[in-house]
């Protein structure tokens, strides 16, 4: 062993800080969360799969699974129409939208995104798991729809990401909780 | 029109088909299969025949059937032309044909004589089946087969495409089905020596193909003339259309009826939702429903209903759509006894059940829910009911009207509205996929599955987001964007109620703006 000498003591001394410095980063690189530069498509999606199909762009649903308007978060349905509880078109204050006539605008049907994004495919996909990132001040879930497949919505290779059981993730959608963060 | 097309082509194929027995292919055939391995092989030698004639079938459909979608995507704006061409084609066929002109150009070439001896049998006249019914790919025959394949094309429907090659499949394996299988044991050898030796009977199947061809230039012809452009309507300020024998009715915005007897000027009806069917006209008030006659206007039938806020009229029923505090009810109401009724949809919410449109005894309707959209037709006379088209994501159907076995809708997605015109009987009961990500069948091609055209595409009215939040990268996303439109807000124009005439589409579109809508027309 060597002895310390004040300037080898010193060295010793460099040497650890360094090496601490580079562990250091690498620990706080593991904790902190994800630079935004890293995201894709939108904040907490990391990789490079592509969106679910979803009626008005951005995936964003609901916990259910049903698709909402990302700008606000208003439900739609399956057409990209903005629409009541009961499923009729309404304007942007909220009323229902009705013909020349007076009549309600028909319907139309409201799917679940990621099993809908499967049937379009000819998979049968859910959603497995999810994570969960600060994004705009409120927690969010990203929320992998996964299925036995080898090729994701975008045509590469699929990732597992957080598929169970041998699914891998074919698109991605997200859920805004009302957690602030 | 393209009906007696299909047929007259189909028949005219099947007699081609026939007339290619007469060529080296042909007769090598009937010996291949019916003596390559004796007697002793029976079973063999009927297997050979059913893959033979699987195969000319397939070889049939995979020809024509992909002419015919060639045609499909010239458009229907040269669909005159193309059709005129076909026309034009069928009828030097068939010239030709009745003279007995020598054939060409002519194909000089046989289907390869080793498969006979390297494959198994039947596996040998599957192929050399589908080489036969591909019809190009050897010798042909008749004049007819060249024009068989410009009438697919000038058809511009698939659906007539197949059924010429199927038929085309038929006549090529009928004489072979005939012949081989007794080649040793039967008539066979006595038929085939017969048809070597009778090269009139072949020259007859010419001549019959002349008359075939001849019925399909004028079915052509006609169908080119009726795709002549024709003076475009546009009713301002209207809405609700209905359309019977050159007259059209509409709804005026914030005022009543509105009838159109054949270009004439539109005369005020003394009610609102006006609808004509038939010989008659009917139109609503807040107590009661009016059949009248169409040229007299004297009315026929007074029926008490209220809060009816669509209808529909045939010279044999009339069916409204009325509502109360239960919610909207679709009602039959029989004209020859109006004490027959029947009662075809309700919901308790509005907007729910479509406006209906009948034609004789059948009416079309939707029913829309956010757990399904469907087209749903109801046979009035028996009460049989059928959904015609249905999806429970993805897609929405609209407005349907009826005329003659064809029905015009819309079709909606999240990325195109689409004006559809199609057969009653296509699909019946199938359901739609939704579109694939990425393609969902979208604007800018008059293609449309299923023996249906679209006659007009509009992108879709609502607002989308970019599907990428600003600040973020944006690759790999395809999936989630439109390719006939892009973000922001949409169309500024929405599809709504429909009529079918002869020669027209009726549809509205409504504006932006409350209360702003027209009627167009569209050529078929």
């Amino acid at each position: 062993m060597l002895r310390r000498s004040s300037r080898r003591g010193f060295l010793e001394w460099a040497g650890a800080a360094v090496i601490a410095l580079a562990g250091g980063r690498t620990l706080v690189n593991g904790v902190l969360p994800d630079d935004a530069e890293a995201y894709t498509n939108f904040c907490g999606h990391t990789y490079t799969t592509g969106n679910c199909p979803h009626p008005t762009g951005l995936p964003r649903v609901d916990r259910h699974d049903l698709p909402l308007r990302a700008a606000d978060g208003h439900p739609v349905d399956d057409l990209g129409r903005p629409i009541d509880a009961q499923g009729h078109p309404v304007d942007a204050h909220g009323q229902v939208l009705l013909d020349p006539s007076g009549v309600p605008l028909a319907p139309a049907p409201r799917s679940k995104v990621c099993p809908a994004a499967g049937r379009s495919h000819g998979l049968e996909l859910r959603t497995d798991g999810s994570w969960y990132r600060c994004c705009g001040g409120r927690v969010r879930r990203l929320m992998d729809c996964c299925g036995y497949t080898n090729v994701r919505v975008n045509g590469d290779e699929a990732l597992v990401g957080y598929c169970y059981q041998g699914r891998h993730v074919f698109c991605v959608q997200y859920y805004e909780t009302m957690v602030p963060c | 029109m393209l009906g007696g097309l299909a047929v007259s082509a189909a028949l005219t194929a099947v007699i081609a088909g026939i007339a290619g027995a007469w060529s080296p292919c042909g007769f090598s055939m009937v010996d291949t299969i019916g003596s390559a391995l004796g007697d002793a092989r029976r079973g063999a030698t009927l297997a050979a025949c059913a893959t033979f004639a699987l195969g000319t079938l397939l070889g049939g459909a995979i020809t024509f059937g992909s002419l015919a979608l060639l045609g499909s995507l010239v458009g229907d704006g040269v669909a005159g032309l193309r059709e005129g061409l076909g026309a034009a084609l069928a009828l030097a066929a068939a010239v030709a044909d009745w003279r007995g002109v020598r054939i060409a150009p002519q194909i000089r070439r046989q289907v390869p004589e080793r498969w006979r001896w390297t494959l198994p049998l039947p596996l040998a006249c599957a192929l050399y089946g589908v080489l036969l019914g591909l019809g190009f790919t050897t010798f042909v025959l008749a004049f007819a087969v060249w024009a068989l394949a410009g009438i697919s094309f000038a058809s511009g429907d698939p659906l007539v495409g197949v059924v010429v090659g199927l038929a085309f499949g038929a006549g090529r394996a009928l004489p072979v089905l005939w012949m081989a299988p007794g080649l040793r044991a039967g008539d066979g050898a006595r038929r085939l020596d017969e048809m070597a030796e009778a090269p009139r009977l072949w020259l007859g199947l010419r001549r019959l193909d002349a008359l075939g061809l001849g019925v399909c230039a004028l079915a052509l012809a006609g169908a080119s003339a009726s795709a002549a452009p024709i003076a475009r309507t546009r009713i301002a300020q209207a809405t609700d259309p209905s359309a019977a024998n050159g007259a059209l009715v509409w709804q005026q915005v914030g005022a009543g009826g509105l009838l159109q007897p054949n270009g004439a000027a539109p005369l005020a009806l003394p009610g609102a939702h006006p609808a004509l069917g038939g010989s008659n006209v009917a139109w609503a008030s807040p107590t009661q429903i009016t059949i009248a006659d169409r040229g007299s206007l004297q009315p026929k039938l007074v029926l008490v209903a209220s809060g009816v806020n669509a209808l529909s009229v045939s010279d044999g029923w009339v069916v409204y759509r009325d509502e109360d505090a239960q919610g909207e009810h679709l009602i039959a109401v029989s004209l020859s006894d109006p004490g027959v009724r029947r009662y075809l949809a309700g919901s308790r919410l509005a907007g729910r059940v479509g406006r209906p449109a009948l034609d004789g005894a059948s009416v079309v309707f939707t029913v829309n829910t956010p757990r399904r959209s469907a087209l749903e037709l109801v046979e009035l006379t028996g009460g049989r009911r059928r959904t015609l088209r249905a999806a429970r994501r993805g897609v929405a159907f609209f407005n349907p009207s009826l005329l003659g076995g064809r029905m015009l809708f819309e079709r909606v997605t999240r990325c195109v509205q689409q004006l559809r015109l199609g057969t009653v009987g296509g699909p019946a009961g199938a359901s739609s996929r939704s579109p694939a990500a990425g393609s969902p069948g979208v604007a800018g091609s008059s293609r449309a599955g299923r023996g249906e055209r679209v006659l007009l595409s509009l992108p879709s009215a609502v607002t989308r987001d970019p599907g990428y939040q600003r600040g973020y990268t944006h690759a790999y996303n395809s999936a989630s964007g439109c390719p006939n439109r892009g973000a922001g807000r949409g169309g500024a124009t929405q599809l709504a109620a429909t009529a079918l005439a002869a020669r027209s589409a009726y549809v509205t579109r409504l504006g932006p703006a409350a209360g702003n809508a027209e009627v167009v027309s569209v050529a078929r």
